[in-house]
């Protein structure tokens, strides 16, 4: 309607009623711009936007245990390799394409539990966000380094 | 007439000295027979020499004849070439008097100096002048002939090669000579004695007559008148009794001296008939064919009553033999047959050895050479053989003698090689009695070996040795006994060797016991061992043919041939400790482990990380291994083990 009323106002009297239209437009789109970003930012966690930089496989086999700090969230941005179904939990194998030999393998385990909003399917890649936990088995043996997927999505 | 037993009996005299053993003087058949050990004349079926055949026990210790000619004389038997005499069996071409005489013959030159020329001149000229008497009376052997015939052989006897027999021959024709010119002259004074004789009784007789007329005068004078005169018929009456005893007891003196003349005269004919065909026999058994020939056609003007009978014991062989089986007296003519058949069989012997060495035939040719040296040596065609004839039958003989050396030894190998020389030597040598003989023999010596073998296996060595001597027996030179002595050499260190093989064996050392196997395998006559050694050497067999497979397969891929055979050692390993110990196969899962390191490296980790349990880096190498090797069966056990493991476990 403010358009219409700029047009029509063009028309007759010149520049008179534009400047009220353009604050507002503008103050429209930075609350859009800050509003979208910050629903993102909801969705995703603040820091898996982006796959986690300088992870190298490689350095998981070596040391997992070292990726197990408290919140340490991960993301890879994988092609399903594998998955093995275990009761209700899932071990999903996948390489890192863009970033790391083709014959390394990183282990994903995704819980029963864990209900993700896509299907996983191999040959398919996904964004995955993990953390790197230790868990523990029933008879108290500790299971270190083990990559627990909370969310994935594709890409 | 058996002309093949004169010939054998000449044959054996070469070796016997059977002429010398015929003499009357000699009454001592062993020293005929060489007087020493009989001679190996051959070789049964099994091998072994034939002895001559002992002597009948029948006949044991009975004395030979030792009459002239009385002995046994040899026989020949065709079939095995064997002659007998006087109880025992010889081998003509394997005698070793007959071999040495024949030997001596080839290495010989031929005879052709002028001295035997000359010889040989006198000696047909002889033949020719007592042949041509022979045939025509008028050129009947007289004393021309006689005196030329003796000067010639008295010419004849300084050739050396005669051997004296020439002077010998004409040493009896002057003996019987004498003999029979004393006979004459015993005749003449037999003559002459009667003559005295009849003078005697006629002197006698007429004085008897006178005596007896004057007696009658007397008784009749006395009766009518008185006689006037006649004293001394009268004083002569007692004195013509007196001188007829006289004369009657001379007469009776000669007619004992013509009777002892008479007697005299018989005794010297048959001993210088004896003394003659003794002589003519003697060089017939020598083979002075020539001499026999002169000797029998001058005995008939010698001795010319005719009686030409030769004095042999009717009940010997020696008579049936020369008199031919007919039942009729030898003579002296039966001398002259033989030795002219001999002297004509050695022409024709020659002639048939000239023949078949032009045809190669030196089997054939050696033989006849042997027969006719054996009966003609001295002969001219003999004597004359040329010496490139000689010298291709002495190789052929020597090779010969080799075979029957060999034979004798019982070397087999050598018997075929000598064989096989003989056979390019001569077209028509059969060896195959020769041959399935040795090969027979080879494979009887053999098959002891091989039991023996097993009997030393068995631990028997009572056996073994029993084996090892029959083998030895029947072949000495078999080359398998030496493996049957170091068998037993073996078997002797047989203590120590297992000593050192149950260390091995204990220290799992197979592949040592598999690289000495054969040193090792005496072990095996202990049945407490043989199955360990079976045991080292079937896994050591084994060992090698899966590394050898294992080898053929990881080289045909690069990349999943080395982790294949590194993980399937490993897996071998697992099934059997030894083939961890296993020198070879520890270096072949070296090599592999260089050859497969990622893949190696990334199963490492995986267990250095479950150990540590860090199990998702566990799973992460063992599906870096499973991607570099896909049909690694660690990789897929290790990666169902760890998943189950993060499958159980809780996370916050």
């Amino acid at each position: 309607m403010a358009a219409r009323r700029a047009r029509r106002g063009g028309k007759k009297h010149g520049k008179t009623n534009l400047t009220p239209l353009f604050i507002g437009v503008g103050v429209v789109l930075v609350l859009a711009i800050i509003m979208g970003s910050g629903l993102f930012k909801k969705g995703t966690g603040a820091r898996t936007a982006d796959p986690t930089p300088n992870f190298r496989i490689s350095d998981y086999r070596r040391d997992g245990s070292r990726f197990a700090s408290t919140g340490n969230l991960y993301v890879f941005d994988g092609r399903i390799e594998n998955i093995e179904t275990i009761g209700n939990d899932r071990i999903v194998c996948i390489s890192l394409p863009d970033r790391d030999n083709l014959q390394e393998r990183l282990p994903l385990l995704v819980p029963g539990n864990r209900r993700l909003s896509i299907n996983l399917t191999r040959g398919d890649r996904f964004l995955f966000e993990t953390t790197c936990t230790t868990g523990k088995t029933a008879d108290g043996k500790q299971v270190k380094g083990v990559l627990v997927v909370k969310n994935a999505k594709t890409r | 007439m058996k002309t093949s037993q004169i010939t054998t009996a000449l044959l054996v005299s070469i070796t016997t000295g059977i002429a010398t053993a015929q003499m009357p003087t000699n009454t001592q058949p062993a020293q005929a027979t060489g007087g020493g050990a009989p001679l190996p004349t051959g070789f049964d079926a099994s091998g072994s020499s034939v002895k001559p055949q002992q002597q009948d026990p029948a006949h044991q210790g009975e004395t030979p004849n030792p009459q002239l000619l009385g002995m046994e004389l040899p026989l020949l038997d065709p079939s095995t070439d064997t002659v007998k005499y006087n109880g025992g069996m010889f081998d003509v071409g394997n005698n070793a008097a007959v071999r040495a005489r024949f030997e001596k013959y080839l290495q010989q030159v031929p005879d052709d100096s002028s001295e035997s020329k000359r010889y040989r001149a006198i000696i047909k000229d002889i033949l020719k002048q007592t042949q041509r008497a022979g045939r025509d009376q008028r050129y009947a052997v007289g004393n021309e002939v006689l005196i030329h015939v003796g000067k010639a052989l008295y010419q004849a006897d300084k050739y050396p090669g005669d051997g004296g027999q020439s002077g010998t021959l004409a040493s009896s024709i002057v003996s019987a000579l004498d003999s029979q010119r004393q006979r004459l002259q015993r005749l003449r004074e037999n003559k002459e004695l009667e003559h005295d004789m009849q003078e005697l009784i006629r002197e006698a007789d007429r004085w008897q007559n006178s005596s007896v007329h004057r007696k009658t005068a007397i008784s009749a004078g006395a009766n009518n008148s008185p006689k006037k005169g006649g004293g001394a018929v009268d004083n002569g009456g007692d004195t013509n009794t007196l001188r007829i005893a006289h004369h009657v007891k001379s007469a009776a003196k000669l007619e004992a001296a013509q009777a002892s003349n008479t007697a005299a005269n018989e005794a010297a004919a048959v001993a210088a008939k004896i003394n003659y065909q003794s002589v003519l026999v003697t060089m017939l058994m020598s083979r002075r064919f020539d001499h026999v020939v002169i000797g029998a056609r001058v005995y008939r003007h010698i001795f010319r009553e005719g009686d030409t009978k030769l004095d042999l014991n009717e009940d010997s062989k020696a008579f049936e033999l020369f008199s031919g089986g007919m039942g009729l007296p030898p003579t002296i003519n039966t001398l002259d047959t033989l030795a002219s058949n001999a002297r004509r069989d050695v022409d024709q012997a020659i002639q048939s050895v000239h023949g078949m060495l032009a045809r190669n035939k030196l089997g054939e040719a050696t033989q006849g050479l042997i027969q006719a040296v054996a009966i003609g040596e001295f002969m001219q065609s003999v004597a004359t053989f040329p010496t490139e004839a000689r010298q291709r039958i002495a190789r052929y003989w020597t090779l010969r003698k080799r075979a029957l050396t060999a034979l004798n030894a019982r070397d087999y190998a050598t018997v075929e090689d000598v064989a096989a020389k003989m056979k390019e030597m001569d077209v028509d040598f059969d060896d195959s009695l020769l041959l399935s003989f040795t090969t027979g023999k080879k494979r009887q010596s053999d098959l002891a070996i091989r039991n023996a073998r097993k009997a030393l296996q068995a631990g028997d060595e009572e056996k073994f040795n029993q084996y090892i001597q029959e083998a030895g027996t029947i072949w000495p030179r078999n080359p398998n006994l030496d493996k049957g002595v170091e068998m037993i050499a073996k078997y002797d260190e047989g203590d120590s060797v297992k000593e050192e093989f149950r260390n091995l064996y204990k220290g799992g050392e197979f592949r040592k016991i598999a690289r000495d196997r054969e040193r090792f395998k005496i072990v095996a006559i202990d049945p407490s061992l043989a199955k360990q050694y079976e045991e080292a050497i079937t896994l050591v067999m084994k060992m090698d043919g899966m590394l050898q497979q294992i080898k053929t397969v990881a080289d045909q891929d690069a990349t999943m041939g080395p982790c294949m055979a590194y993980e399937k050692i490993l897996e071998w390993q697992k099934e059997d400790p030894r083939y961890a110990e296993d020198k070879e196969m520890v270096l072949a899962q070296k090599d592999f482990e260089s050859r497969a390191h990622d893949f190696v490296q990334a199963l490492r980790d995986a267990e250095n990380s479950e150990k540590r349990s860090e199990y998702g880096s566990a799973l992460s190498c063992y599906y870096r291994a499973q991607c570099i090797y896909p049909h690694s069966a660690q990789a897929a056990a290790g990666i169902k083990r760890v998943m189950s493991i993060i499958v159980q476990a809780t996370y916050e």
